[in-house]
């Protein structure tokens, strides 16, 4: 039903190269606004590539990449002016700079200043965890804080696209939960997500549509309540008996 | 009775001399720790930004006549822009292609000499002394010292330069996005900060900074093309204030001027650069990273 629109982001037959070594070959992926659209696949598959591809922090070998219809800039601070921003793997928090720091620079690009107070509350909302530490140094926040404070930063900019590189990384699953939890709510304040994971089964419980990415080829595409029954993803990501127990955690 | 008011007098007034002197190496390393901080690599031709200052502002006053309000003016952002040239000509094609600092340093090592010796081709080799535009005159401080005008005005003057860059850091936007990128240069870069913009920016202000130290330095030495050679001074107090922090830069400064004019006050003048490199060892010994290092907080 959505297959009309313009896609927020279309993703055409993006080829990237590390030296002689293939990173993908040929991905297309479509993002329509306001879905939550996943990628998993295992280590090495090529996701963390894609989304630095998207992002502009590496260059493509060939293949198109849109926002709108219109071509995505190829270099990194022009990209999150048209409206993308990443939550990159491993969070990457300023650590020496306080909490309201680092969100004032996720806001960086933005020339409407004044409305920046106003989203600073806006996050503060999604994450009140974060107001309480505005004045605290990035560093000493915990894990799960941190992870927090590297999507309230990406919000800053007030992105059409958020995009996230394995945002449950080295959390304890009940931190994971709360993290997935926000996201869906953020999804919910008109942000379209596009999020890449290793934990699988968690990505394709949030997300709308699915892309199953494998050595640099998306291999399956699909809904995600789909994918999560199919029996080559179950076999390949979700470990066995977890097709039950997801359909069960979709219910509750 | 006698000798010790004379010992006292001699300890303020080399006092006096050591901050003025540690300020104008001050300035000379903050520039430098702030390309560190960002990039991670000591910029040895940061001396030739400092002399690049030194003649622009020797050019702006014989040549064109000028005041030292627009001399000093013309020359801190004509080495301003030597400083942004190169970095583009010679250390962005290379940090484009690699994370290999070791490059970047080597490239600086020519840099250095190839600035130096374009003086010494379209200059020439031989000193010169600026126009007596800055006093030199004795000042009495309060009866109880003498010092020259010059030493207070380089003082305050790096005093004054010093605010001023702490200011940038600490309440604009570029400052932010400096001292972010100072942390982690590419996640700067994905909040949409232009990278090769920010790094002219830390370019542009340390040659500036330079340039202020090579005036000062110049009415102190005379000038001439290897003049730049002195910020192997500016770059061990960096080290032992902690290089990349700028607070270290700054105290590193003041405890190597300090050093050097109270070595030259009691004990000899030819000495002085053996306390200097003395520091040095001794703070490689004792702590490695320098008094303010950086010390990663992060948990991971």
């Amino acid at each position: 039903m959505t297959e009309e629109r313009t896609p927020l982001l279309e993703v055409t037959d993006l080829k990237v190269n590390y030296g002689a070594i293939a990173a993908l070959r040929g991905v297309s992926l479509k993002v329509y606004e306001g879905e939550i659209v996943c990628v998993i696949g295992s280590n090495g598959a090529g996701k963390s590539t894609l989304m630095n591809a998207i992002i502009g922090q590496v260059g493509r070998e060939s293949g198109d990449i849109h926002i709108q219809g219109a071509p995505l800039a190829k270099r990194n601070y022009q990209v999150v002016r048209q409206g993308i921003s990443l939550v990159p793997e491993g969070r990457r928090i300023f650590a020496p700079l306080t909490v309201v720091e680092n969100l004032t620079m996720g806001a960086f690009p933005r020339t409407d200043r004044s409305k920046i107070g106003d989203d600073l509350e806006w996050v503060y909302t999604l994450f009140p965890r974060l107001k309480e530490r505005c004045g605290q140094y990035a560093g000493t926040l915990s894990g799960g804080e941190q992870q927090m404070l590297a999507i309230a930063r990406a919000l800053m900019s007030r992105p059409k696209l958020l995009l996230l590189d394995e945002p449950s990384l080295g959390l304890a699953p009940i931190i994971i939960k709360d993290i997935f939890k926000e996201l869906r709510r953020i999804n919910e304040e008109n942000v379209t997500i596009l999020i890449v994971e290793q934990n699988a089964r968690q990505a394709l419980l949030l997300s709308h549509r699915g892309y199953v990415l494998q050595t640099g080829r998306v291999v399956l595409e699909g809904d995600s309540k789909d994918l999560l029954v199919n029996p080559e993803v179950t076999a390949a990501y979700l470990g066995t008996g977890a097709t039950r127990s997801a359909k069960a955690e979709k219910k509750s | 009775m006698k000798e010790v008011s004379h010992g006292l007098e001699t300890f303020l007034q080399q006092v006096i001399n050591g901050l003025s002197l540690g300020s104008v190496y001050a300035l000379i390393a903050v520039g430098y720790s702030l390309v560190y901080s960002v990039l991670l690599f000591s910029n040895f031709a940061h001396g030739g930004f400092l002399v690049v200052g030194g003649y622009a502002c020797y050019a702006a006053l014989k040549v064109l006549g000028a005041n030292i309000w627009v001399a000093s003016a013309m020359s801190l952002v004509g080495a301003g822009i030597v400083a942004v040239v190169t970095e583009r000509l010679a250390y962005k094609p290379i940090r484009e292609r690699t994370n290999v600092t070791l490059y970047l340093l080597i490239a600086s090592m020519g840099m250095s000499i190839v600035i130096e010796n374009l003086f010494v081709i379209f200059v020439g080799g031989r000193f010169r002394a600026l126009p007596p535009v800055i006093p030199t005159s004795p000042v009495s401080l309060f009866g109880l010292a003498t010092t020259s005008a010059f030493d207070l005005l380089s003082l305050v003057a790096s005093v004054v330069f010093l605010g001023a860059l702490q200011i940038f850091l600490l309440r604009t936007k570029w400052g932010l996005a400096i001292r972010a990128a100072a942390y982690d240069l590419r996640t700067a870069g994905l909040m949409g900060v232009n990278v090769n913009l920010l790094v002219s920016i830390v370019f542009f202000v340390a040659g500036a900074l330079a340039a202020v130290g090579g005036i000062f330095l110049s009415v102190r030495y005379t000038l001439y093309p290897q003049l730049g050679g002195i910020t192997i001074k500016a770059f061990v107090a960096a080290v032992i204030g902690g290089l990349g922090s700028l607070p270290g830069a700054v105290v590193g400064s003041i405890i190597l001027g300090l050093a050097e004019m109270l070595t030259a006050g009691f004990i000899s003048s030819q000495l002085r650069d053996l306390v200097v490199f003395s520091l040095l060892v001794v703070t490689l010994l004792v702590k490695p990273s320098g008094l303010f290092g950086k010390n990663v907080s992060e948990k991971v």
